[in-house]
């Protein structure tokens, strides 16, 4: 015999209290009432009668107390919650995983195949055996514990009630883990997985994860599935004309049968393509919008059947977009006169070039790039960054090295942003110098007698040095040339080629930001606000919901805001189906058997109000003189 | 002024009204009737048995009173009629009048139960007074507890019937009985042999007994007129109860159930029975008198008993 409730140490306090109050009631109840009577002798024939049932008498107010302390004894009892040992141990402990993923969102059993998950969940927890526990989890991009280990329905009730589907792709493996974890060194361990059954490749998950003892369990969930999706959208500008874009989509029938789909474009809320195609079965089609016209800030793709209905599942079939913001950078070139450099500004017509001679001075308003061309002026602070060609000595913010001659990029940074698809293996210089950095520089280029390209930054400002005169070499006469100026500018003011026009959800995002704050705040679809750390000039967010969001970081003046879209695109939450069996590995998925829901509450409160309601009215019919 | 005698205060004239309740002009009106009737009923039987009893005796002019029919022609007052018109009869003094003693039991036992017992006592004994005084007979109340406490001088004439009311409305009970010790004490300060009522409840520690023999012994006639209050022999207790004597203090402790509650009442009649047989066998008119039963309709019952006016 154990005890599941309180302590047997507390019970015994507790029962030494009790016995005490018990005791002085039974003294008080002992002390009898005065009554005058006119003529006592007239009792003394009652009472030679009294007297001879006095034994019984006292027999019976001793009985009356043994009784209230037996009473007491029992509610004390019952207050421990008493359980047979083997009761206690032979219970089984669950943790019950509920598949949150894109695809539990689908409709094809009203009103949900999360709601349906719930319903069935509530069973499972309602059938549970007295000493049964259960652990609520929600599965989704990460495993999210909603509840304790418990066997309270009016604990694990709520806990299902907050489970709901995201527009993320369900992470079985790490869930598995999260299991087995809580469920070490408890017996009867089991693994209950309510899910469709769309959970990825699961097949390389047993090579992780050693179940041990712990029996694993499927309820699947679903009846059908009919879906057409977008899988991929994308949007771009071109590198050398931003004014243009492009955009790539996919779009994928992952039905086993052919569908006429219809797919509309919204450029900034406006439909601005609506275009009609037949998908054949399990088919991804991609498709290129070239030079679109009519969008300069979102993008919005959706597909239905041609006919009119829409799918099982609406979460992938409506994509976002956001094209790269421009603006007009300013950018002041300090030049005795530079052809090759004028002409590859002209390139973009977004820049605002302000062309100074060397020594006169700098016009004061503020410069997002300065380009200093064989001179080192110095820069006021409204230059917010600078790229030095063939610096003089002694200007530049780094050493001059050793003269070089006859030398070309032996190796350089290709993941840079600044020299990412650029081809520099041949380009021959006739001479310079080479550059020695500082700590914290970079060296982005560097032939095998030194570095010929560095970057870095001076007091906030970034900069970017070439230690030779372009003109000395044949790099002026290729594309890379201008796509290398026009790189640095762009890497200056933040236009990133690299940049993203949508995440994935259910990914952990890394979204720009003033690299000057320590946190930003993430506002997503419906308009929740969250407060996320900023790591290198990167807000980083798990985001597990499709649609645009918004980020505001810093306050003031420097409150920097910008928006960002995210898309489930995920084929494999896109393709429905549900399944009937799973299996990690060589071991397959039991069914779950649901008990006959049995009435949880516990019987020993009402036993316990109704013995103190007994022992009440026992007490009160007393000394009404009731009962005696 | 504490706040007691806020009580205090309140209970002095709560209880003279309850006096005057006792005897109101209700009450006064029954007396009359009472008078009236009890010379009807004892008329040409009692009274003449005690004429003739004082036939050649002195009579001495005592008072008037209003003719009725049945009265001696030769005793109409004459003069008056003349004077006044009203036909008056001449009431006469006779030497061997009856002496009346009215015993009212003024224990604490009487006062138990609201005092109900005392105030019928009371009541009778002033009905039976009056009847007395309109019959000319000395009447004379005593108080007794464990000795004699009170004592109203021997009166007659029944408009002396205010100083009786006065003297019983002064009376209040307390102590403890003894009726031998106080009995005694009134036949040492009553030579003048007569009747002698005794209105008690008989809740005597020494025995009912002792009482009535003195009187008997004493050559008086004792009349026992026994208050009794049906609650007593039914008390509404239960349960674990300490019992004490509202005059002695004793106590007993008992658990009171209702089979013990049907002793208790067959151990009052026992009682009761016991003073029924023993005035049976001492040949003492005895008579119970129940608090709840009007004290008119009790007279009545002393009357129609007989043996109280002669």
């Amino acid at each position: 015999m154990v005890f599941a409730g309180l302590p047997l140490a507390q019970l015994l306090m507790i029962a030494g209290g009790a016995a005490s109050v018990t005791v002085l009631l039974y003294i008080l109840k002992l002390r009898r009432r005065a009554v005058p009577v006119p003529f006592a002798r007239i009792w003394d024939a009652v009472f030679r009668d009294q007297k001879a049932t006095e034994l019984f008498s006292k027999l019976r107010r001793l009985l009356s107390l043994l009784f209230q302390l037996a009473l007491l004894a029992l509610l004390i009892f019952a207050l421990g919650d008493p359980k047979p040992k083997q009761t206690l141990l032979e219970g089984r402990h669950l943790v019950v995983l509920v598949d949150s993923s894109a695809s539990m969102k689908a409709v094809d059993i009203k009103p949900s195949r999360i709601e349906a998950a719930k319903a069935e969940v509530k069973k499972l927890v309602r059938g549970l055996g007295s000493a049964d526990r259960a652990l609520i989890v929600q599965m989704g991009a990460l495993p999210s514990p909603l509840s304790t280990m418990s066997s309270d329905v009016t604990e694990l009730d709520p806990a299902i009630d907050l489970l709901s589907a995201s527009d993320t792709r369900a992470d079985l493996e790490r869930a598995l883990s999260f299991a087995v974890d809580s469920l070490r060194g408890l017996p009867k361990a089991e693994i209950v997985v309510v899910s469709d059954g769309v959970l990825g490749d699961v097949t390389s998950i047993a090579s992780h994860i050693e179940l041990g003892k712990a029996a694993l369990r499927f309820m699947p969930i679903g009846r059908s599935g009919t879906n057409v999706a977008i899988s991929e959208f994308s949007v771009r500008r071109y590198p050398l004309d931003k004014s243009r874009s492009e955009v790539m989509l996919e779009v994928a029938n992952t039905n086993d049968r052919a569908a006429q789909v219809e797919l509309t474009l919204l450029g900034d809320g406006a439909i601005i393509d609506v275009s009609r195609f037949a998908l054949g079965p399990n088919e991804r089609l991609p498709r290129y919008y070239q030079d679109l016209a009519g969008a300069s800030r979102t993008l919005e793709a959706k597909i239905r059947f041609a006919d009119g209905h829409a799918d099982d599942l609406p979460a992938d079939d409506h994509a976002y977009a956001l094209m790269p913001e421009r603006h007009r950078a300013r950018v002041l070139v300090i030049s005795k006169g530079n052809t090759y450099l004028e002409a590859a500004l002209l390139l973009d017509e977004y820049l605002d070039v302000t062309t100074v001679a060397p020594g006169k001075p700098i016009p004061s308003e503020h410069f997002d790039v300065a380009i200093l061309d064989g001179v080192a002026d110095a820069l006021p602070d409204t230059v917010a960054a600078a790229l030095y060609l063939n610096p003089p000595e002694g200007g530049v913010p780094l050493k001059l090295g050793a003269h070089l001659t006859d030398f070309g990029f032996d190796t350089w940074d290709k993941k840079s942003p600044i020299l990412r698809f650029l081809a520099l293996g041949d380009v021959q210089v006739e001479g310079g110098r080479a550059l020695t950095p500082s700590t914290g520089d970079r060296v982005l280029g560097a032939s095998d007698q030194g570095p010929i390209l560095v970057t870095g930054a001076r007091s906030g400002h970034p900069f970017v040095a070439l230690g030779f005169d372009p003109r000395s070499s044949d790099w002026v006469l290729r594309v890379a040339w201008p796509l290398f100026v026009l790189n640095t500018i762009n890497a200056f003011v933040e236009e990133d080629t690299s940049y993203v026009s949508s995440f994935r959800t259910g990914e952990v995002w890394r979204i720009p930001a003033p690299s000057s704050v320590d946190s930003a705040t993430v506002i997503d679809p419906h308009g929740g606000q969250h407060v996320v750390p900023v790591k290198e000039g990167r807000a980083v967010y798990l985001g597990e919901e499709a649609g645009f969001y918004k980020l505001s970081a810093g306050s003031g003046s420097d409150a920097v805001s910008s928006e960002f879209a995210a898309n489930l695109s995920d084929l494999a939450e896109s393709r429905i189906t549900p399944q009937s069996e799973l299996s990690i590995g060589q071991k397959k998925a039991a069914p779950v058997s649901i008990g006959v829901p049995v009435s949880k509450h516990e019987l020993w409160v009402y036993l316990l109000v109704a013995v103190l309601g007994l022992s009440l009215i026992e007490w009160v019919t007393y000394h009404r003189r009731v009962t005696v | 002024m504490g706040f007691l005698d806020l009580f205090r205060r309140e209970s002095a004239p709560r209880s003279k009204r309850r006096e005057r309740a006792l005897f109101d002009d209700e009450f006064q009106r029954k007396l009359e009737m009472l008078a009236l009737v009890s010379r009807r009923v004892f008329a040409g039987r009692l009274r003449a048995e005690r004429r003739s009893k004082k036939k050649g005796s002195g009579i001495e002019f005592a008072d008037h009173r209003d003719y009725v029919g049945g009265d001696d022609f030769r005793s109409v007052d004459w003069n008056v009629y003349q004077r006044f018109g009203k036909l008056l009869v001449r009431l006469y003094e006779e030497e061997e009048d009856l002496s009346i003693y009215l015993i009212v039991d003024c224990s604490s036992s009487m006062a138990f139960g609201d005092k109900k017992k005392f105030d019928q006592a009371r009541r009778l004994c002033a009905a039976l007074a009056y009847v007395g005084l309109a019959n000319l007979d000395r009447v004379t109340i005593v108080g007794v507890n464990d000795a004699l406490i009170s004592r109203m001088p021997t009166t007659r004439g029944k408009g002396r019937i205010f100083k009786v009311f006065e003297f019983l409305s002064q009376l209040e009970p307390g102590g403890t009985t003894d009726l031998g010790a106080a009995l005694t004490t009134f036949v040492a300060q009553h030579k003048r042999r007569g009747l002698a009522v005794l209105f008690s409840d008989l809740y005597d520690p020494a025995g009912f007994e002792a009482g009535i023999n003195v009187l008997r012994f004493n050559k008086f006639e004792p009349y026992v007129v026994e208050l009794v209050d049906p609650a007593e022999a039914r008390p509404s207790l239960k349960g674990d109860v300490r019992i004490y004597d509202c005059e002695t203090g004793e106590e007993r402790e008992l658990t009171i159930t209702d089979g013990m509650l049907d002793k208790m009442q067959r151990a009052v009649s026992d009682y009761r029975a016991g003073i029924e047989r023993f005035c049976a066998q001492k040949q003492v008119p005895y008579f119970p008198a129940d608090v709840d039963t009007a004290f008119d309709e009790l007279v009545l019952r002393v009357f129609r008993r007989g043996g109280f006016l002669r």
